[in-house]
């Protein structure tokens, strides 16, 4: 794993995360850039890459939360395994497929993260939590998806040029 | 496109280490290796959260710019007539400064005598530590703000945070070397012993999801009014009395239920939070202390409260 690379590139997609996007408020939805960034290499790079991504950039997520610790690691690491599932490739075009899986694995991943919670003891909400935040926050990142996708293709090709992986 | 793991043990690895990682953060274990973690992460998060604020506020100077180009030519008409004005400034500014000295000391004391001001001034920070809120939860089921206030600087799990007017923003759960990160009082999990400052009636603040916060277990007999104000009233030990929570804005309550409730407007805009004051000189009562059962009140009883909520 090329750590050089992986690390300050989570660190910042986490910074990014903390520090702007969790401000924004679109009716519920909250984009989620760590989510996206998994999914999107986990689909366009491997999914082995995709779990330790996932799972280190949910880490360093939980670290600036006042949540539990793994919650969002693990979420991230089930949304990376179900993008490594062969029932979604015959789905079109790869942007067709990733816009299928921003849906199936923002669904999990919401629920994971509640499921967490709940069983840590935090108070939740289950009817309000999945149709006012995680049902908007899985079509705003569904939308968000193909601007993610974009970058995240040229990082991958551009480190396969230079032999780089990342996980 | 490559698809299914390589390596079909990794999931399976993966998701052991974060069930794992969960309980021994549950019972405790993880607060030193948390506390590594934090002395590399929160100057990192502090650095970008000033470096996000410079950008932004150069975008805003130069939109300012140019507001203030059109302003320029009006404001030059109008210099005669500040001209005069100034003079009466003079003597304004000779009055603040007096009042801020006055305010300065009575902010060493109690703090119950924040109440009622209007801005919490930089020379509050001499008594108190204040914070610059430099990130917000990331997860969407929480309500927690980051604020670049420490142990070093004598800030405490359970402190009390207030925002601008001395209303309250929240406790502090969690304290990092440098920085700390505070439950807001609309955090699902918060609940703060509240009165009606007009009724005196006592009830609950309890955090919604949706970001709102709810006053509860109100005494159906008792009469509340929109726009009366919500204080904390320190019943339980755990948060001073008399720190401004909001002002009711809808009352809400059938005839037949036990308590009534009512929608709370915060004080404090809570998600346009920038600068909070912790106040490390609160000292909770013990749990020992704490009202005798013959005075039981809502706050005490009504519902358990989950571990982790500002009032315990």
């Amino acid at each position: 794993m090329n750590l050089y690379v992986g690390l300050p590139l989570l660190t910042v997609v986490a910074l990014v995360q903390s520090v702007l996007l969790s401000r924004v408020d679109l009716l519920g939805a909250r984009p989620d850039l760590m989510f996206l960034v998994v999914l999107t290499w986990a689909v366009a790079r491997s999914v082995d890459e995709g779990l330790v991504w996932g799972f280190i950039g949910g880490l360093i997520i939980d670290l600036r939360s006042g949540g539990p610790l793994g919650a969002t690691a693990l979420a991230l690491v089930v949304v990376t395994f179900l993008a490594g599932q062969s029932w979604g490739q015959g789905i079109g075009s790869p942007v067709m497929r990733l816009l299928v899986l921003a849906l199936v694995g923002g669904l999990a991943y919401h629920l994971i993260l509640l499921i967490v919670l709940a069983w840590t003891g935090h108070t939740v909400d289950w009817s309000f939590s999945l149709l006012r935040v995680a049902l908007p926050s899985v079509i705003l990142n569904m939308v968000l998806t193909p601007f993610v996708w974009q970058p995240m293709t040229w990082l991958g090709r551009r480190l396969r040029r230079e032999g780089l992986t990342l996980g | 496109m490559k698809q299914s793991p390589r390596r079909p043990w990794l999931p399976l690895m993966l998701v052991i280490i974060g069930l794992f990682l969960l309980v021994l953060r549950e019972t405790g274990y993880l607060s030193p290796v948390e506390s590594v973690f934090g002395y590399v992460l929160d100057p990192l998060q502090r650095l970008f959260a000033g470096v996000t604020a410079d950008v932004g506020n150069m975008f805003q100077s130069v939109r300012e710019a140019r507001e203030l180009r059109a302003q320029i030519e009006e404001l030059q008409s109008r210099a005669d007539t500040l001209m005069v004005g100034n003079i009466r400034l003079r003597e304004y500014k000779a009055e603040v400064e007096q009042l801020r000295v006055m305010l300065n000391f009575v902010s060493e004391y109690p703090i119950s005598a924040y109440v009622g001001a209007d801005v919490i001034g930089r020379e509050a920070c001499d008594a108190f530590p204040c914070g610059e809120v430099i990130g917000a939860d990331p997860n969407p089921y929480l309500h927690y703000i980051t604020i670049n206030v420490g142990a070093k600087h004598g800030v405490e799990v359970g402190d009390p945070v207030v925002g601008a007017g001395a209303g309250l923003v929240g406790r502090v759960a969690e304290v990092g070397p440098r920085t700390s990160k505070a439950q807001l009082i609309t955090d699902s999990d918060s609940s703060v012993a509240v009165l009606l400052q007009t009724s005196r009636a006592t009830g609950l603040v309890v955090g919604q999801l949706d970001g709102t916060v709810r006053m509860k277990y109100i005494p159906q007999g008792e009469e509340i009014e929109v726009g009366d104000v919500v204080l904390t009233s320190g019943l339980g030990g755990v948060m001073p009395k008399g720190l401004v929570v909001g002002e009711v804005k809808a009352v809400e309550g059938m005839d037949y239920e036990l308590h009534q409730e009512a929608v709370v407007q915060p004080a404090v805009e809570l998600d346009r939070l920038e600068l909070v004051l912790v106040i490390t000189g609160f000292e909770p009562v013990p749990r020992d202390e704490e009202t005798p059962p013959s005075e039981a009140t809502p706050e005490a009883t009504p519902e358990p409260t989950p571990e982790g909520s500002l009032e315990e």
